[in-house]
């Protein structure tokens, strides 16, 4: 989704950054909200609090809450895939094996 | 959440509820292996909290051999899911967290799909016929009032289904691009490989 719509945008997004955390990925605000991204992941109160308060200070306090709004879904979707079993058509599983591996999700061919 | 469902009570559901948020938020959790509860539908509850990319559909056969329905999985899985998200958002941004309300008497209401299916997409029964759709659309479709909160959620924190489709579509904040970089990201350190 993210190379998709990032190509789409027209601002070509790097995946990389999605296995590494590091950098920006090409975005505006790429490095915080991958930080904020991370923060969330984490139970460290005092790293999310500076993640967020770095965020909110590069792009408002509106983006971040946005941004915050995107994780909770995802910390919902991934209970739902994880919960439920639930896989992708073989075909599909194909295709998207070269970007597992790049991602590290899977060993590569 | 904390009403009667299909086949829990609101009392069970509460419970189940509180069992996901203290998963979520303990900062020294037992592993995944342990079974804190020995209880089919909390011990679900406390794994899909907290270590949900290590359920497997093996682990999914066991606590059906040991008594919990199929359709009781999918309704934990309703309830983990529901109640997590605006926790999870409340401490992101800084809020207080919200609490639970007390739970409301009744019965289980019974409503479930009108007829089940067992799809090749996903472990768990969904309604009829299966696999037409996206796994995680038909996820929790065999019980129509879980489903309809998990896409109430996602229109609200995300975006609606029909606005997926467009590359382009913005929160009036982030652009799209954007929201799948915060997306991919969480999904990764949560290792869901879907």
């Amino acid at each position: 989704m993210l190379s998709w719509s990032s190509h789409q945008d027209g601002t070509p997004a790097d995946i990389d950054a999605l296995a590494t955390g590091a950098g920006d990925a090409g975005l505006p605000h790429g490095a915080a909200l991958l930080a904020f991204a991370e923060a969330i992941a984490g139970w460290d109160d005092d790293a999310l609090a500076a993640a967020r308060a770095r965020l909110e200070d590069t792009a408002g306090e509106a983006f971040m809450i946005d941004a915050a709004a995107v994780a909770a879904n995802f910390e919902m979707m991934t209970r739902v895939a994880d919960g439920t079993g639930a896989r992708h058509p073989a075909e599909a599983l194909e295709a998207r094996r070269a970007l597992a591996a790049r991602l590290g999700m899977v060993e590569g061919p | 959440m904390v009403a009667p469902g299909a086949r829990f009570t609101g009392a069970l559901r509460r419970e189940i509820a509180e069992v996901a948020i203290a998963a979520a938020l303990d900062p020294d959790p037992p592993p995944p292996w342990v079974r804190p509860y020995g209880d089919p539908a909390l011990d679900l509850a406390f794994r899909l909290g907290r270590h949900a990319g290590t359920i497997t559909e093996q682990w999914y056969e066991q606590l059906v051999t040991e008594g919990l329905h199929p359709l009781e999985w999918v309704e934990v899985v309703g309830v983990v899911i529901a109640v997590l998200p605006p926790v999870l958002f409340a401490r992101a941004v800084g809020a207080p967290l919200p609490q639970l309300p007390p739970a409301a008497d009744g019965p289980p209401h019974g409503r479930e799909a009108e007829e089940l299916a067992r799809p090749m997409l996903n472990f768990v029964p969904v309604a009829a016929p299966a696999d037409r759709t996206a796994s995680v659309v038909q996820a929790l479709s065999a019980l129509p009032d879980e489903w309809d909160n998990l896409w109430r959620l996602a229109q609200a924190q995300y975006m609606g289904d029909r606005d997926m489709d467009d590359p382009l579509w913005s929160r009036g904040t982030l652009s799209r691009p954007q929201m799948e970089l915060v997306a991919g990201r969480l999904s990764l350190i949560r290792e869901c490989f879907f």
